[in-house]
């Protein structure tokens, strides 16, 4: 068992192309990313010292013309975003992964491909698709206003629900795969010894079945929930350049504000909700795996 | 609760319809012969005959395919020796690389991006290495295709029954030996997929390959993108129904590899 | 092995496709700005490649320029206000003037311009207008005022404002009757105000181009466009007008200039004088339906083009007209004002 061991172990260097590949292109510039946002920018625009932690202060709320709160309001409304788009993600895939879990064993796969294959394809043709849509000579634009959602002439495009729309056409994928690995393996003698005890559907699902989707239910949710917060293309193209959230206001940075250390701070501030999102992830896993 | 039950089937089928819906109108459209607006006119080749006449479309391809085909063999490599090096070898810091590779599939991709601007720009300034342009897209696409490569890989390789890697040592060959012939054989489907979902992951990226750009390094995502916030024309219809109809392929080629058995 | 085998061979042949190509220059120019067949000319005239990145507004840019470096173009296109800051930023290599000779042909009120005495770094590409650009209902009369922006009771539904900065502002501010280059903190801040309680009536944000697409192609009704394209969006569409709003508004005057690292010094120069040549100026300005500032070119358009008041407005509009200034320091507050616009 020690020579196998030890034989493992030598093989260790087959790895260092890729973590040296990726410490380089990955560590060096998120490092260079929380070290920039420490620094001032330039009176044209580029950056450079003295050390300040004036950004993180604009961040917190306290600008040059006061204090405003645009910032924590952004941040807000883009933690809302990825958490709303997570939780209706969550809504829909539930029913979708039991329709496929129910399936035979061939029709299975082509039903997972088949949700598969949008989450492969571009997901700027799709969401410029969506303002063909949502616009305002679009069926779907038409009787929103005859029901009385818009006013007439107007279009769901661009909009919030625009851009909720798009979000959720685009994550759904992403929840629903981590969540069908669980359904899958789902034992479904707990739900009916459940039900024949005299649960409602409600009380089967809270205690015999939800407990067992969990993990995969939770892995889903961050992997909404984290990139979706820092989405920009689609409320870029779907909001009408419009509405502004954290993804938009970093690009808007490094583009026509050019204020490079102010947009590096934005971008500590998501990998710290990254980092924070994937650490309560794996607590959770954590502590199913010891059986709570 | 029952799986197959009415409710589930129905939301399952609107939520097919709901992911397709795009799909389908920028196919149809493509073939939509009205210049704007989402009036039919009647069926047309023209776009898809003008799109092979225009020379940025022409440009836009050929640097997205370097910058795809180049990034891909990278990544390929990088990842499977990587996933060789944590499935069968690294017993301690294997956490720590496990996390290392969650990083670019969990961080928003803009971060990825500045971060990556930020990085070639001290780069330039100190060493004068990395000007943008094709060199530092395909970095960035490398960067964040290794951890879905080895993902690919890893599962590959544990499925992979370790009686066969045994047996050919007992037979008296050289570690090297068993690699060349037994294992690398048998892993060459998973690398091969996880190769396929790396070129789709390069080809559709937009974000990374706006802000690492140069001259005359525009991807076809990136040209998209301009097109559409000028106005979009059926032009790029036609671009993006071939665009995904090439992802659709990849993915499917990747997901039929990926179920063959280890046999 | 196989797999780096291929890969050596590919960036072998990549490598030698880069040496084998004839000379390049690269351009980055403004979207829909110059005539193609321009460009081929020259390639043809000077045995070259152009390549040619776009963009939508001119801090973009500013932006790309700053944080790509001054070797990744060789002529880029900045309007007159930032001409200073890029300048200061030592982005930009001085002109040689015996490389320019046609530097002559310019008229005498853009050459030398204050933002750049001498023409050290800069020559005059075109010239033009800041307006409404809006689609006529028989019947229905228009105010030529901002106010079909600005002013609930008398907008034009649906409108786009305009994606850039001073370009915005500086509509808002002449509104109020302000001068476009105030640097008053209470100023700005009404000029913020007005341009939110705009963009809650308005459909989007869009560049000059996009606007004139969209309202060409009927997505909106009304939207801030640059003269050039939207004398080209009323020869598409018999139906479109174009403004210059009572108020007063923007002129504006673009400049070729060289990269202070540009790879292909000698090449840009070449471009520049090129673009100076009469014939070309000429045909530049049939294609984009811009003004020229090139006297001699001028002799050589014939009067669609000088009796079109979109294009060359007449002299009592020209007195409404201001030039954006380089505010130095003080652009923060700009900046400011207009990330608390976009963000809001």
């Amino acid at each position: 068992m020690n020579a196998a061991a030890r034989r493992r172990d030598k093989g260790w260097w087959l790895g260092v192309p890729g973590i040296g590949w990726l410490g380089m292109f990955l560590v060096l510039p998120l490092l260079a990313v929380f070290a920039v946002s420490f620094l001032t920018r330039g009176e044209y625009g580029g950056y450079g010292l003295p050390l300040t932690i004036e950004n993180y202060r604009r961040l917190a709320g306290w600008g040059e013309l006061g204090f405003d709160p645009l910032y924590p309001v952004i941040l807000g409304r883009s933690l809302a975003l990825g958490f709303g788009t997570a939780v209706l993600c969550f809504l829909l895939a539930v029913p979708l992964t039991f329709f496929i879990a129910g399936l035979g064993e061939r029709r299975r796969l082509v039903a997972l491909t088949l949700v598969m294959i949008p989450f492969w394809t571009n997901l700027l043709v799709r969401t410029y698709a969506w303002q063909l849509l949502l616009g305002p000579s679009s069926w779907l634009s038409e009787a929103a206003a005859a029901a009385g959602f818009i006013s007439a002439g107007e279009g769901l495009y661009p909009s919030w629900s625009a851009v909720a729309i798009g979000m959720v056409a685009d994550f759904l994928p992403f929840f629903a795969l981590p969540l069908f690995a669980s359904v899958e393996k789902l034992d479904w003698t707990l739900a009916e010894a459940a039900a024949d005890l005299g649960a409602n559907r409600w009380q089967v699902f809270r205690h015999a079945v939800w407990p067992q989707i969990r993990p995969g239910a939770v892995t889903g949710f961050v992997l909404v929930f984290l990139p979706a917060t820092g989405q920009f293309v689609i409320p870029d193209l779907l909001g009408g350049a419009k509405t502004a959230l954290l993804g938009n206001a970093i690009q808007q940075q490094f583009g026509q504000s050019r204020d490079w250390p102010f947009g590096a701070a934005m971008a500590c501030v998501g990998l710290v909700i990254m980092g924070a999102g994937l650490f309560i992830q794996r607590r959770i896993n954590r502590l199913k795996e010891a059986g709570l | 609760m029952k799986r197959s039950s009415w409710f589930n089937s129905t939301v399952a089928w609107l939520v097919y319809a709901f992911l397709y819906a795009p799909i389908a109108v920028v196919v149809v459209f493509s073939f939509n012969a009205a210049r704007s607006g989402i009036e039919w006119r009647g069926a047309t080749l023209d776009w898809y005959r003008r799109l092979f006449a225009n020379e940025q479309v022409q440009s836009a391809l050929k640097v997205s395919l370097i910058v795809a085909v180049t990034s891909t063999a990278l990544a390929a490599g990088l990842g499977t020796t990587l996933a060789l090096a944590l499935e069968k070898h690294m017993r301690r810091g294997r956490e720590v690389v496990n996390g290392l590779l969650a990083v670019p599939v969990f961080v928003p991709d803009i971060v990825l991006a500045v971060a990556l601007l930020l990085f070639f720009g001290l780069m330039r300034e100190w060493f004068r290495v990395f000007e943008l342009g094709l060199v530092t897209i395909i970095a960035g696409h490398v960067t964040f295709q290794i951890p879905f490569v080895a993902m690919v890989v890893r599962a590959r390789l544990a499925g992979m029954d370790p009686a066969l890697d045994e047996a050919a040592r007992d037979l008296g060959a050289t570690p090297r030996q068993v690699f060349r012939h037994v294992t690398l054989p048998l892993l060459m489907p998973g690398i091969v997929a996880g190769a396929m979902l790396a070129f789709t992951l390069s080809l559709d990226d937009f974000v990374v390959s706006f802000f690492s750009g140069g001259p005359g390094s525009t991807t076809l995502p990136v040209y998209i993108y301009s097109s559409v916030k000028r106005g979009v024309t059926p032009e790029i219809h036609a671009l993006s129904t071939l665009l995904m109809a090439v992802s659709v392929v990849a993915t499917v080629v990747a997901m039929m590899l990926q179920r063959r058995d280890v046999r | 092995m196989r797999k780096s085998g291929w890969l050596s061979l590919f960036l072998a042949a990549m490598a030698v496709v880069q040496a084998g190509a004839a000379q390049q220059l690269r351009l980055f120019i403004w979207s829909e700005y110059i005539d193609p067949a321009i460009v081929k000319q020259f390639e043809a005239q000077f045995d070259c490649k152009v390549t040619i990145d776009l963009y939508e507004e001119a801090e973009s840019m500013l932006a790309k320029v700053q944080g790509g470096g001054v070797s990744l173009y060789d002529v880029v296109v900045p309007p007159d206000h930032l001409v200073k800051a890029m300048v200061a930023l030592n982005l930009l290599a001085p002109l040689r003037h015996e490389n320019v000779p046609n530097l002559k042909n310019l008229d005498a009120r853009f050459a030398n311009p204050p933002y750049d005495r001498g023409n050290k770094f800069t020559a005059a590409y075109q010239w033009g207008t800041v307006g409404v650009f809006y689609r006529a209902e028989p019947g229905v009369k228009v105010a030529e005022s901002w106010s079909l922006l600005f002013d609930a009771t008398k907008q034009m539904k649906p409108f786009g404002l305009i994606d850039s900065q001073r370009d915005l502002l500086g509509a808002a501010l002449k509104f109020k009757g302000h001068s476009l280059n105030s640097t008053d903190p209470m100023q700005l801040r009404e000029a913020r105000d007005l341009v939110l309680e705009a963009k809650k009536r308005s459909t989007s944000f869009d560049g000059s181009v996009a606007a004139k697409n969209k309202v060409v192609a009927k997505g909106l009704k009304a939207g801030i466009v640059y003269s050039g394209e939207a004398a080209r969006g009323m020869t598409d569409d018999k139906a479109t007008r174009y403004f210059i709003p009572k108020e007063g508004s923007q002129i504006w005057q673009d400049n070729l200039a060289v990269l202070a690292k540009a790879p292909n010094r000698d090449l840009a120069e070449k471009f520049i004088n090129f673009m100076l040549d009469a014939r070309v100026g000429a045909q530049l300005s049939k294609f984009t339906q811009f003004a020229t500032p090139n006297a001699e070119a001028r002799k050589l358009l014939g009067p669609e083009e000088l009796s079109n008041p979109a294009i060359y407005p007449p002299a009592s509009v020209m007195e409404k007209l201001e030039f954006l200034e380089d505010l130095g320091a003080k652009s923060r507050l700009y900046d400011e004002v207009w990330i608390q616009i976009k963000t809001r």
